[in-house]
């Protein structure tokens, strides 16, 4: 159906080319908070979306839409989908018209050119051990409550515990009237736990993290990054938690100290610096109202492709190969994924990019494009990206340091427009003292230029995780994407944020 | 689109169709129906590119339903929706899944019951809910026109870049409960939100128009006043790190009330204990001069409701008065569970804005409307600026976050842009943008307001609803740090 719609779409007088996207997720979920249900349930959704190019000069076009379980019946479908092919079909002549006449005072103002591809037939189904679609949704709903009470019954200081969970399966049909058909399936399931412990009269701390896999329900029982199951992560927060309530609250510095940071902080850390300003859309200045531009891209001519912009010892790259929650076969525009290699030795080497960014820039095509949902325009996302592992034990980049701080767990970040700055906050912060993790603060973190901080890393340890980052934002609409993040153990310098004496 | 009346009558019958359900107590139905129409634009001088880089929608509709079961002895509550089905098949569906998916709640009381009449009426613009595809792509140029016209009558056309969106909502919702509960709402919201540069002059500009009725709508004057601004910053100062005094511009007010000051006035951060005002209602906790309230029922005002997706008359909230915090926002959830506890509170804020509209996949969760900053003593601008003897006016921050979580009240962000030095009163020189990150906490700031200024805008919220009616705002001793050192 979706391909005879296409096919009537490539008849359309002056389109050049056309994608269609057919989603279907369901998902099965449970909230409980303290012990107490809040919520249950099992979803299921459809939706479209349209990319169309069409006119002299050519311009985009799109329409999105969910559909109702009514509508999805072949029938009805063929009709909303023709429709919906004919309303992004008139925005893409109205919108290609325009331009045609402002072209004159607008000289690069451009026809749409994209990077060639082949067009791919394919078919991917989802891996897991445990089938969501089997998981009775009350097993959720008992699991989130139990660990919800267990949690608040730790310890009389914490204030709240929370739970959600959720397992499903998502399935995504991509065609387009260059003949690609590929056929792509997984599987999510995602814990999230959240605990704010105070003591009486004290400073409330609060603690927010996920486990997840594009996998099944085991996920949850331990086959995660943490090799941990849920209940067991949600306990190891609260009890990390309640410790922090004791805990000082970190000095800031004026100065950069030494930082050894770990993988789970460095998950945050290489979205943030260099994940995000390795995205093309960003470097050719899409995003420059909202999500921001990129230092590492000024001009076609003048940019830091080819520079070194980071320490010799740094590799990172961009894998939807691996496992992780930026894993796929084929991004959202049935380009093939592959691992795009970002720094190389701390030189940077390429930008994440789609079709249409590749061909602006002359590079080719990474097939980094995707969209939350099918009825949501594609952008150029992160996949898994991370940075390579070294060769030095963990344990010996904190032995050769005499003084200096542990960075342990990512928290909340702010980070300066094109990239160039960032301010990251920890989970736990200890000192390390002639080689030794000793005490522990919080409420800190760290702050320093991105170039600064990437240049000074003088050891890369020799492990390695990826974490889901379930909470991506990019775009306006804003999407909220998934992403695998990570890397190894990381050492180089920056200075603490935390309290400031007055 | 699907119409209201069409929405009207799928909750009524809804409602007949649950009462004969067995073991149903009581029922509440949401319908609704809501296009997010978002023309993207993006020009760049020297790069090829589109202008309006793809007009582009998508919408929400469907049906929620929560139904109240007796059990034997007990209560359970059960959530269900249907996607995009406005049918009795949709109802039956909804049903089916709020019975299955019943529990035990025991912080859950009771359904809504009809309070109050709505204040707005016949507030939105029937041509937007039948825009054409031209008209919309249309709006998306004349936005880029402001800027382009602007920049090349001022000589300016090399390295310049225009981004931002014009974007339209259209929301169509009714309501129907057991409780009495039998009411119906539409709107209609324009914005155009613009930001371009010189980039080889490190300089951005931002702009933005907004509207309910098309006819009041410019996104052309966006475009004209974001190249303004970038113009008029050019050849921008550093400062050294240190502290300041500081006006706060709209933008920049708008962002640190969304994200860190009314996010910790909810009652959701009550209940979860995550807020720097826990325990603190009718205490002192700012400035006498600030005044803060929610008010959804502000003709004009693009964040204005007639009903919350609860079905309550919207209206006024105080949340803080002369520097006392007098209030939470509500819904209806966390009302009834609070009520007493702490206080008691209207649950005028009970929305399901989610996906560009009003999503009856969810429940409810409490969202700001139109927020509303006031000072006791309100001041011109000039005589704002003369409070400053040596600082900084701020006009747009950037990714502005709690960053040690809301109870802490720390937060951080970058100056980006529209932003100058002042000197004995009088802006004196732009500030270059992206040089300064502010690291303070905000009871810090609230507490140290010295003015607020009598000139209010309507200002956007990035990924937000709501909208904040800002004052510029000053406050002395801003902790300002110098940053990006090797590159701007």
């Amino acid at each position: 159906m979706v391909v005879r719609a296409l096919g009537q779409a490539g008849l359309l007088e002056s389109c050049r080319y056309a994608d269609v996207r057919l989603g279907i997720h369901e998902v099965k979920y449970a909230h409980a908070e303290n012990g107490k249900a809040r919520g249950m349930g099992e979803d299921r959704s459809i939706s479209f979306g349209i990319r169309v190019l069409a006119g002299e000069m050519s311009a985009w076009g799109f329409y999105g839409q969910p559909i109702g379980e009514v509508e999805s019946n072949p029938k009805n479908f063929s009709k909303i989908l023709t429709l919906g092919i004919s309303r992004a079909y008139a925005r893409a002549i109205a919108n290609a018209n325009k331009k045609a006449e402002f072209k004159p005072f607008a000289p690069s103002l451009t026809d749409v050119k994209l990077a060639k591809i082949d067009a791919c037939k394919d078919t991917m189904y989802a891996i897991f051990d445990d089938d969501p679609g089997t998981i009775p949704v009350k097993e959720i709903f008992t699991l989130c409550t139990k660990i919800s009470g267990e949690m608040r019954d730790v310890h009389q200081d914490v204030q709240y515990a929370s739970v959600d969970a959720k397992t499903g399966m998502h399935r995504e049909l991509f065609c387009s009237t260059e003949g690609a058909c590929i056929d792509q399936s997984y599987a999510l399931t995602q814990g999230t736990v959240a605990v704010v412990a105070q003591k009486p009269g004290g400073i409330p701390e609060t603690c927010h993290d996920y486990l997840g896999d594009l996998r099944g329900w085991e996920v949850l029982n331990a086959r995660n990054v943490y090799k941990q199951s849920l209940a067991d992560f949600a306990f190891m927060r609260t009890h990390e938690t309640l410790e922090l309530t004791e805990a000082e609250l970190l000095p800031a510095t004026n100065d950069a100290v030494v930082v050894v940071t770990n993988p789970h902080f460095n998950a945050l850390l290489v979205h943030e610096i260099i994940g995000h300003p390795t995205e093309a859309d960003r470097a050719l200045k899409l995003e420059t109202a909202y999500a921001g531009r990129s230092w590492l891209w000024r001009d076609l001519h003048d940019n830091e492709l080819g520079k070194q912009i980071a320490s010799p010892l740094l590799t990172a790259y961009s894998d939807p190969s691996i496992n992780g929650y930026g894993h796929y076969k084929y991004d959202a525009e049935g380009t093939p994924a592959k691992r795009v290699t970002l720094i190389e030795n701390g030189i940077l080497r390429e930008f994440m990019n789609g079709r249409e960014y590749a061909a602006i820039l002359d590079h080719p095509p990474n097939g980094s494009m995707r969209a939350t949902e099918s009825h949501a325009v594609p952008l150029v996302r992160m996949t898994n990206t991370v940075v390579a592992h070294g060769n030095k034990p963990p344990a010996e980049i904190v032995a050769e340091v005499k003084d200096g701080y542990f960075i342990v767990n990512h928290r909340i970040p702010s980070i300066s427009e094109s990239r160039e700055n960032f301010r990251i906050s920890a989970q736990k912060v200890y000192k390390i003292e002639s080689g030794k993790i000793t005490k522990l603060y919080r409420q800190g973190g760290i702050t320093a230029d991105s170039k600064d901080f990437l240049m000074n890393i003088d050891a890369v340890g020799n492990d390695f995780s990826v974490f889901p980052i379930p909470d991506c934002g990019k775009g306006q609409p804003m999407q909220i994407m998934r992403v695998g993040n990570g890397g190894p153990t990381l050492r180089s310098k920056a200075k603490l944020t935390g309290r400031r004496e007055l | 689109m699907i119409d209201t009346e069409q929405l009207k009558t799928c909750v009524r019958n809804g409602i007949d169709f649950v009462k004969k359900q067995r073991g149903v107590v009581d029922a509440e139905i949401f319908a609704s129906w809501n296009e997010h129409i978002t023309v993207r634009l993006n020009y760049t001088s020297d790069i090829p590119c589109n202008g309006v880089q793809e007009p582009k929608s998508t919408q929400v509709s469907g049906i929620g339903l929560l139904a109240v079961f007796k059990t034997g002895k007990e209560t359970k509550v059960g959530f269900g929706s249907s996607s995009n089905t406005i049918t009795p098949q949709g109802i039956t569906e909804a049903f089916d899944k709020a019975k299955r998916n019943k529990i035990y709640d025991p912080d859950f009381y009771s359904l809504p019951e009809p309070v109050g009449k709505s204040v707005l009426e016949n507030y939105h613009d029937p041509a937007v809910m039948e825009i054409r595809d031209e008209a919309i792509v249309d709006l998306g140029w004349r936005g880029l026109k402001g800027a382009i016209t602007e920049y090349n009558q001022k000589q300016f056309n090399k390295s310049i870049i225009i981004g931002g969106d014009i974007t339209i909502r259209k929301e169509h919702m009714a309501i129907a409960s057991t409780k009495g509960m039998n009411d119906w709402d539409e709107s209609t919201v324009l914005t155009a939100n613009i930001t371009s540069m010189i980039e080889m002059e490190k300089v951005k500009g931002t702009g933005w128009n907004t509207s309910t009725h098309i006819s009041c709508f410019s996104p052309e004057e966006a475009g004209r006043e974001s190249a303004e601004s970038a113009i008029r910053t050019r050849g921008g100062d550093r400062i050294s790190s240190g502290t300041y005094d500081v006006i706060f511009g709209k933008q920049p007010v708008t962002d640190l009330f969304a994200n860190i000051v009314i996010p910790a006035l909810s009652l959701s951060s009550i209940n979860t204990s995550d807020t720097p005002f826990l325990g603190k209602l009718g205490q002192k906790i700012s400035s006498e001069l600030l005044t803060v309230y929610d008010d959804g029922a502000i003709k004009g005002a693009i964040g204005s409701k007639k009903i919350s997706c609860e079905g309550i008359p919207t209206g006024r909230t105080d949340l803080i008065h002369n520097g006392f915090l007098v209030g939470f926002l509500a819904n209806n959830y966390l009302s009834k569970k609070w009520n007493n506890k702490i206080a008691s509170f209207v649950p005028r804020n009970g929305f399901r804005f989610e996906k560009g509209g009003r999503n009856p996949a969810i429940q409810p969760r409490i969202c700001p409307t139109n927020i509303v900053i006031e000072g006791k003593e309100e001041v011109s601008v000039q005589s704002l600026l003369s409070k400053i003897n040596d600082g900084i006016y701020i006009g747009r921050i950037w990714y502005t976050y709690p960053i040690n979580g809301l109870a802490a009240g720390d937060f951080t962000t970058t100056v980006i842009a529209d932003s100058y030095l002042v000197k004995g009163g009088k802006i004196i020189k732009p500030l270059r943008p992206n040089t300064i990150r502010i690291n303070n906490n905000i009871t810090d700031i609230l507490n140290n307001i010295i003015a607020v200024s009598n000139d209010k805008r309507q200002t956007i919220v990035w990924g937000g609803e709501e909208v904040v009616l800002a004052p510029e705002i000053a406050v002395q001793g801003v902790t300002l740090d110098n940053i990006s050192g090797f590159i701007v």
